[in-house]
């Protein structure tokens, strides 16, 4: 009873971004409630106190510096009273004599108030107010403590408690981390709290200001873990789910976020096949791959799925949050969440005054790795072998190749390095971004405003990438009860690229013969390799411009509504209407080449110029456009009785899409300076239209409704129960609708009692949890269920085009979902003040009904064009986890090393297989190697060697016609002949089956560092070059090759393109391993200190410099992550860049 | 004010809920497809749905020409020709006829575009159109039956009639009929098409009572051959274990009769006085002219579309072409010399200069080296002044050896280069520049294929004049002498005439198989290295002392297996009632 004015809540609220509402309620309350209770004193008289006298055991007293507060609690049992008061009143006070209770029950009063600037108000019979007494000096006056508090990365943090040591007084930082705190003395120590941090105690020390930076926990139960339509306590989390925060995702400099997420996450594995500005995404897969259909996750960007753009384009300092659903929890997102889902949050406005941040970067890319080729004399001596292997001469003297290799002529004898002469040594990329946030008490604000410029690696490239966007995220309180909020996205993605796309101008960088010259010495372009292309010319605005805008507008409005008069009830509804834009022109003019026609008598080069590749001047044009609409209704409903506790959410949603595009193309233009599509020539001309290009259905409505019951016993033993009823307009209206449900359950070990005492408390947290659920996947291709006529070719009757139909293929009637059959099991635990965390999932996943072909079992004679039906069936199953140390090394140091990882495989159950291959080349129970276009990759012969000589050739089983230098196939069915039937089946394809991420991060003073390693296991790519008369070859296969000079190499002789069996059949010599370790990221920033920023009104200044694959360890000579076989694609990126941030 | 909020508050609620449960928008249609049922109801769609058909048919100037798997021509990309060039193609790497360029030839091709004609044949009695067009539509369709059929039989043998339309839930597992059967089908289809069909075309392009008749004089052309006589392996599915080969030869020659009795056809013959020239102008005019019996049409916008780029698939390096489909050695030595003796490289004169007054359909077929040809693209000019292929091994300039422009070793392109030193002329219009689109049609049927049959099944019945007659209509069209040869003598005269007349129009592969004579056809391939002196490269006139030599450049072999191309081996393992073909 004693304390019922205090704010006890106070000390309960644990407070971070996410939970902005409580935070304003706090302060209400430290602002309203308690000055509006003192108002009930009656009057300042001390009134007499009759008592009665009570029996008091002599013994019981308390020694001088006894805290006051316990002394009263002693006075109210002994004499049966009550005291009324403000806690930070009394709070630190201490007896200034020994109390010894006695009959006198004022003299015992008087002791305790003895010193102190209090006086006692009678309010009624046994109860006493205790109120400040202005009339006494205050010995130990209050002292106002101020300063800021931070994360561990200098970034302030809004809502951390600060209490004093032995007391519950404190307060909260605002907006800006920013704090004024009243102390008895400055020599009490404060007490730094968050939720995800560790709590940190530090000593005033005599100082006003003290600022503080907080360390991270490796493990917090009350982080607020955001899952579906809503957010999770992490404590009381059952499913596997893990997440990312925004501020991590800045510190790399990419400029596609995609890439960012590489390795971040237990489970989650990114291959980045593109280092092109505006096309350098990655492939996502969340525990591998599990089904032979599309394969990607669902993302869900503020609550709206399949947003346009994706997550690609979002800025990362616009993030708050990245969550990845894993196991069956997904379940709440239905049909579409069998291949896991990507929540990403927004930031939000908080009260506060407004903050003003500004980040501006600079950073310089380069290729990872670019192929080292052969050089001219190599690659003249390998043409030279290819001759003689046909029976033919030297088609090059040794005099030539000299020539070559000694560059003995400029004009003729060129040794080219043909990726040096058509990219720069460095390019450059800009970001600059703006925020300001903040709020009051009806409103709250996040507003950023960024864009960005990244330039090809090409010379003088026509690559270039711009992207400007602004977000505005505003909540308005209604009233206490509420909430509105209206979110609005604008971006502009401009690509900018030449007319030759980057994979001809790659694949010719490739073929690039070494003999030859990509320029003159007097810097013309020389002749192209093919139909024009020249690649030193190509990545430049020689060829006309290539210009692909696109535009973004997506808002979210969403009314959250707490029902007054039922505690716990709440219903949000949420719409968002999304459109989105293309406009892409391609302006594609002649360019000019110089062949060398000679030299005059002077001796100066005569040229012969030709005008490539068509002397027109043509145009395409696209416009697209694009639109989603959502509306959804969520009722969320929450009971704590005592031990138990429940909470239960039910929704109703729909979403619409709709996309439509078209485009136009003329030839033959009057000039080069028009690129006006009205003026071209009437020829050739060709337009378009109907869908949009790319996997955008032209329309689509999804409808679903979905739930979640949640509850726990004493946060002790955990239930979920999740459940979606999704409706698909792919599938028949029959089979339109589905059930996903799923069940999870934990047992937080380290709650019981017996089991702390077993165990010695060595355990902070200890969860065992488990879920299974079906989740599915309606990802494939539409109208299965309809019988209808697509557009053919067309043919040519009377000389005129005419359109042609004919039906897509044999309906399937009874097509329905893809269904995941789900199960997880895992761990998490955290020991040594949660120092140490550890996390450990395993899964196994069965994907039922997957959508297919039985084109193995229905012959062709039948003629049909097979509809998919439900009847694959893949198991997937790996691990994944991590684990992470926080330590403050010392006052100046703190250290943090996480390392997370998974492993994931399959296995086919069961497809439509031909039945007659041989056993070991059957994929039956065997990971996946085929793609969705039913392709196999999987089957190909397996090398054991070289023919070293003729003697090799006859003692082996070979390929007809095989000859020494030739790579040796395996008679892997000993009937002594080389055919189709000896080819084995691969496990590897292009997705690793070993990911995983080491961060290490600290801070040191002022300085911070991530040191991030990624890596991957477990892939491999297939290599097959345009080598030979037709292009340049890898310098690995130059150095490697046989010759009948030295005829024990590890590799096989010259060959030309795929005209040798063993480039044309797939084999194990060019399935290449792409295992490797890179340090992908690594940061290290400077925080200026207070003195500094203080100064120039500052808040924050930052600096720092940072990196993305800065370093790549791989036996693999392209990057490890291309996935492309011949070289012909734009090289993943290396960024260094260097950044500055400020706020104020 | 607090009412206010709830009463938008109520709005909202109302606009999310009942927004969210309306399940009729879910009944999304596709935008880009029509309907089943509206297809058989208009007049329009039904001839967009034949137009698909007509499609399957392919045509014989996509990127690998059926030539380059006999001894006329290699192809030089390979692209799976070299397995059946050298007999090593199976089941399991059935090679070149994975192609779509050849997918006319292709067992599961084939039997799609058969499944489309059945449903065809299975709706159009229901459709609501006029009896003319039901008529029309259906000989079409049966025109289409009969024509896929026929490459089945004439690439596998005796293979499954199928005529319903299969059902997802349908027994789909049947098995070979037997030569005859897969022969007399064709037949009957054919007749069936030419009752329903008018002579004159709907439009042009599309199938007559003509091509149906001369579809018929070409499968029983076909029939009456001596591999089928005596079936490899003695099984019914490879050819006939009964009957009279006499009374397939007149029925070939009847069928052939037939198409001549119609009246409506005779040989192109524009240009009396310049044969090579007339020659080539039957493959370039863009119009059903008179020896026309079907064409396939192209247009320029649609190049890629139709898989139709002859200058760039076949042209030579040096002006940028990809030099594809190469003619070889052999070929060129099959166009006799003009006075209509055989060319022989053992006699001086002729080998002397072995270009020279040679049967004009060569220079209209063929490019060879000195052979003028187009325009110089700026690029050629440094090399060339005036558009003349230069296939030589190199020339002596000043002591200087300079390799020939359109080859391997040439400035321009050289990886395109061909290895035989010849390249492809006829179907390229020589007036367009190199690397433009072209409209010049492919001939699925013209007379002169018509009146080859006749002559053979004449020979085979022993009626040489008439053989006489029909053969020398085209001799003397093209500027060449009479033939009056008899006996064997008289065969060889005609597989050759044969050969010459419709090179590179997809008859010889089936030719040299149905004739027997595939065993000494594919031996190694020739080609010619051909070395000069000049004083100016790029003056022609000035080249002399010309030397040739023969040289092989790819090498080839036979096995008997491959008078029938394999069924696919994944084919055979969906249904275990197919027989594979002999030697497999």
């Amino acid at each position: 009873m004693a304390n019922f004015l205090q704010t006890k809540t106070y000390n309960n609220y644990r407070i971070n971004v996410m939970n902005i509402l409580k935070y304003t309620l706090m302060v209400l309350m430290i602002g309203t409630l308690l000055p509006a209770a003192m108002a009930q004193e009656v009057d300042n008289q001390i009134l007499t106190l009759h008592t009665q006298k009570v029996d008091v055991t002599e013994s019981e007293s308390l020694d001088r510096g006894e805290l006051l507060n316990k002394a009263l609690d002693k006075i109210e049992e002994e004499y049966n009273v009550s005291f009324l008061y403000e806690d930070y009143l009394v709070e630190a006070r201490k007896l200034n004599s020994e109390l010894t209770f006695s009959d006198d029950f004022y003299h015992v009063l008087n002791t305790v108030m003895a010193g102190h600037p209090l006086k006692l108000k009678h309010l009624e019979a046994r109860t006493f107010g205790i109120v400040r007494d202005k009339e006494i000096e205050e010995p130990l006056l209050d002292e106002t403590i101020t300063g800021r508090v931070t994360d561990n990365q200098g970034e302030p943090l809004p809502g951390v408690n600060i209490t004093i040591k032995g007391t519950s007084r404190g307060t909260s930082t605002m907006v800006d981390g920013r704090y004024e705190l009243l102390v008895p003395t400055l020599e009490d120590t404060l007490i730094f709290s968050f939720v995800g941090f560790q709590p940190q105690e530090v000593p005033i020390d005599g100082r006003t200001e003290v600022d503080v930076a907080l360390t991270p926990q490796t493990y917090s139960g009350e982080e607020l873990i955001v899952v579906g339509y809503g957010t999770q306590t992490r404590e009381t989390l059952s499913g596997s789910v893990s997440s990312v925060s925004g501020r991590r995702m800045e510190k790399i400099p990419v400029t596609n976020m995609a890439n960012s997420l590489s390795g971040q996450l237990p489970g989650i594995v990114t291959v980045n096949q593109s280092g092109e500005p505006g096309a350098d995404g990655a492939v996502i897969r969340i525990r591998g791959e599990h089904t032979l259909n599309n394969k990607n996750p669902l993302v869900v960007i503020d609550g709206v799925p399949n947003r346009a753009g994706g997550l690609d384009r979002l800025n990362p300092r616009d993030i708050e949050n990245i969550s990845i659903l894993k196991d069956a929890s997904a379940a709440i997102y239905g049909s579409q969440a069998a291949n896991g889902v990507i929540l990403i949050t927004t930031k939000r406005g908080s009260e506060g005054a407004p903050r003003f941040t500004l980040d501006v970067n600079q950073g310089f890319n380069q290729p990872t790795r670019i192929p080292e080729m052969a050089d001219a004399a190599t690659y003249m001596t390998m043409l030279n072998e290819i001759d003689n292997y046909a029976g033919s001469g030297d088609r090059y003297s040794q005099a030539e190749i000299d020539c070559h290799r000694n560059q003995e002529d400029p004009w003729l004898c060129p040794d080219t390095d043909w990726f040096g002469d058509a990219l720069k040594p460095m390019s450059f990329q800009t970001r600059t971004d703006m925020s300001v946030s903040g709020g009051s008490e009806t409103i709250r604000y996040y507003l950023s405003f960024g864009g960005l410029t990244e330039d090809g690696y090409y010379e003088n490239s026509a690559t270039r990438y711009n992207e400007y966007g602004f977000r505005s995220n505003i909540d308005g309180q209604l009233s206490d009860n509420i909430t509105l909020s209206f979110d609005l996205l604008g971006r502009l993605e401009d690509r900018n690229y030449p007319t030759e796309s980057a994979g001809a101008t790659f694949r010719m960088l490739m073929r690039g013969k070494p003999n030859e010259p990509g320029f003159w010495p007097n810097g013309l372009p020389a002749p192209d390799i093919e139909n024009g292309t020249n690649p030193v010319v190509t990545g430049t605005d020689a060829t006309g411009y290539d210009d692909d805008e696109r535009y973004y507008f997506q808002s979210n409005v969403k009314l959250k509504v707490e029902v007054p008069a039922i505690e716990g009830l709440a219903f949000e509804g949420t719409g968002s209407y999304d459109k989105d834009f293309r406009q892409q022109k391609r302006w594609q003019t002649p360019w000019t080449l110089y062949a060398l026609d000679g030299f005059d008598s002077n001796g100066d080069p005569v040229f012969n110029e030709s005008l490539v590749p068509n002397s027109d001047a043509s145009l395409q044009q696209w416009s697209e456009q694009g639109s989603n609409t959502l509306l959804n209704v969520v009722g969320t409903y929450q009971q704590d009785l005592g031990d138990h506790s429940y909470s239960a959410l039910l929704g109703a949603e729909r979403q619409t899409f709709s996309n439509s595009g078209f485009w136009a193309f003329r030839r033959f233009f009057p000039s080069t300076q028009i690129d006006q599509l009205g003026v071209g020539g009437e020829d050739q001309q060709n337009l378009g239209g109907g869908g949009r290009r790319g996997n955008f259905p032209n329309e689509g409505a999804r409808m679903n409704f979905f739930t979640r019951l949640n509850y726990n016993f004493q946060s002790k033993y955990l239930l979920e129960f999740v459940g979606r009823y999704d409706g698909s307009y792919i599938f028949p209206e029959e089979n339109r609708f589905g059930f996903f449900p799923s069940v999870s359950a934990g047992w937080r070990l380290s709650q019981e009692s017996w089991f702390r005492d077993a165990t010695a408390d060595f355990f902070d947290e200890l969860k065992l949890r488990t879920s299974w659920g079906q989740t599915g996947n309606d990802r494939i291709d539409e109208w299965q269920f309809l019988s209808t006529y697509q557009f053919g070719g067309g043919y040519i009757f009377n000389g005129t085009a005419s359109q042609s139909i004919y039906p897509g293929r044999t309906p399937n009637p009874d097509v329905t979902w893809e269904v995941a059959n789900q199960f997880d099991v895992g761990v998490e635990a955290s020991i040594f003040d949660n120092q140490l965390s550890l996390e450990v999932d395993y899964f196994n996943y069965l994907r039922e009904d997957i959508l297919w072909w039985r084109n193995a079992s229905v012959p062709e004679t039948a003629g049909l064009s097979l509809p998919r039906e439900n009847i694959g069936e893949v198991k997937s199953w790996g691990f994944d986890g991590s684990i992470s140390w926080n330590q403050q090394v010392n006052s100046d140091f703190l250290l943090n090393i996480a390392l997370n990882g998974g492993y994931a495989t399959n296995e086919i159950q069961y497809w439509d297989e031909p039945p007659g291959a041989p056993e070991w080349q059957q994929s039956t129970g065997r990971p996946m190697t085929i793609d969705g276009n039913n392709n196999d990759f999987g089957l190909m012969y397996n090398v054991i060697g070289v023919f070293n000589d003729q003697n090799d050739v006859d003692s082996y089983p070979s390929w007809p016609g095989a000859r020494p230098g030739d790579l040796i196939f395996e008679d892997v069915n000993g009937d002594g002949t080389i055919n189709a039937d000896d080819r084995i089946r691969t496990d590897r394809t292009g997705v690793p089956k070993w990911n995983g991420g080491l961060n290490i991060s600290g801070q040191y003073k002022a300085f911070d560092f991530v040191i991030f390693f990624q890596g991957a296991a477990g892939a491999s790519q297939w290599v097959q070059t345009q080598s030979g008369d037709f292009g340049n070859y890898f310098k690995r296969f130059a150095d490697e090759r046989w010759t009948p000079d030295n005829p024990d190499a590890s590799g096989p002789r010259a060959f030309q393109r795929e005209e040798e069996y063993w480039i044309s059949q797939r084999n194990t010599y060019f399935y290449m391993n792409t295992d490797y370790i890179r340090l992908k990221n690594m940061e290290i920033g400077y925080n200026a200190p207070a003195s500094i920023t203080d100064r120039v009104g500052l808040d924050r200044l930052r600096i720092y410099a940072n990196g993305f694959n800065l370093l790549t360890f791989s036996d693999f000579w392209m990057d490890p992550e291309a996935r492309n076989s011949s070289g012909s694609y734009y090289p993943q990126k290396r960024v260094v860049n260097l950044g500055l941030s400020l706020s104020f | 004010m607090k009412y206010l909020k709830f009463k938008i508050l109520g709005i909202l609620c109302i606009v999310f809920a009942l927004g969210s449960c309306d399940q009729d928008i879910l009944n999304v249609s596709p935008t880009d497809q029509i309907s089943d049922d509206t297809v058989w109801e208009d007049p329009a769609l039904i001839d967009l749905y034949l137009a698909d058909i007509y499609r399957r048919m392919n045509h014989g100037l996509r990127e690998v020409k059926l030539s380059s798997l006999t001894d006329d021509s290699q192809f030089i990309h390979g692209y799976g020709t070299i397995e059946i060039v050298q007999g090593i193609s199976s089941p399991s790497n059935i090679g070149a006829w994975n192609r779509g360029d050849l997918e006319q030839y292709r067992w599961g091709h084939l039997y799609s575009a058969i499944r489309q004609t059945n449903i065809v044949l299975a709706n159009i009695d229901e459709a609501n159109v006029s009896d003319d067009l039901k008529e029309q539509v259906k000989g079409e369709a049966h025109f289409l039956r009969a024509f896929f059929y026929s490459n089945l039989v004439r690439n596998y043998g005796g293979v499954p009639i199928i005529e319903n339309v299969y059902a997802l839930s349908d027994d789909m597992l049947v098995a070979r009929n037997t030569f005859e059967e897969s022969v007399n089908f064709v037949v009957a289809e054919a007749d069936r098409a030419a009752e329903l069909l008018e002579l004159e075309p709907r439009d042009m392009g599309r199938a007559t009572r003509g091509a149906a008749l001369a579809l018929k004089s070409r499968i029983l052309t076909h029939a009456a051959s001596d591999l089928f006589a005596d079936p490899i392996g003695g099984s019914d599915l490879n050819g006939y274990t009964s009957g009279s080969q006499d009374a397939r030869h007149q029925a070939a020659k009847d069928a052939a009769q037939a198409v001549m009795d119609l009246g409506v056809y005779e040989l192109f013959n524009r240009h009396p006085d310049d044969p090579a020239t007339n020659y080539e102008q039957i493959f370039i005019v863009n119009e059903d002219h008179e020896e026309v019996i079907m064409n396939r049409y192209f247009l320029n916008s649609r190049d890629w579309a139709d898989g139709y780029l002859p200058h760039q698939f076949n042209g030579p390096n040096g002006y940028r072409g990809w030099a594809g489909n190469t003619p070889l050695q052999s070929l060129v030595d099959a166009y006799e010399v003009d006075d209509g003796s055989e060319f022989d490289w053992g006699n001086p004169a002729h080998a002397a200069a072995p270009y020279e007054n040679r049967d004009p359909r060569f220079y209209a077929s063929i490019l060879y080296d000195g052979a003028p040809w187009v325009e110089p693209p700026s690029f050629r000019e440094p090399y060339d002044a005036s558009g003349v292929i230069q296939t030589f091994e190199h020339v002596t300039v000043g002591g200087e050896e300079i390799p020939g422009v359109d080859t391997r070793n040439g400035p321009i392109e050289d990886w395109n280069g061909g290895y035989s030193r010849y390249y492809l002329r006829k179907f390229m219009d020589p007036t367009l520049p190199p690397q433009t689109t072209q409209e010049t049609p492919w001939p699925v049927f013209r007379y002169a294929e018509v009146l080859l049959n006749y002559a053979e099944a004449s020979i085979a019945l022993g009626d040489e004049g008439d053989a006489h007659t029909a053969l020398n209509q085209i001799r003397s069209r093209a500027g060449m002498p009479d033939i009056t040869d008899t006996g064997q003598a008289l065969v060889e005269r005609y597989q050759n005439e044969r050969r010459v007349e419709l090179f590179g129009e997809d008859h010889r592969y089936f030719d040299i198989r149905r004739w027997k004579i595939a065993p000494q056809k594919y031996h190694d391939a020739e080609g010619i290295r051909i070395t000069a002196e000049a004083t100016d490269r790029r003056d022609r006139s000035t080249y002399s002392n010309y030397e040739y030599e023969l040289f092989t450049v790819q090498s080839r072999n036979w096995a008997d297996s491959h008078y029938f191309a394999p069924i696919p081996n994944d084919e055979i393992n969906r249904n275990d009632q197919l027989v594979q073909n002999p030697g497999y």
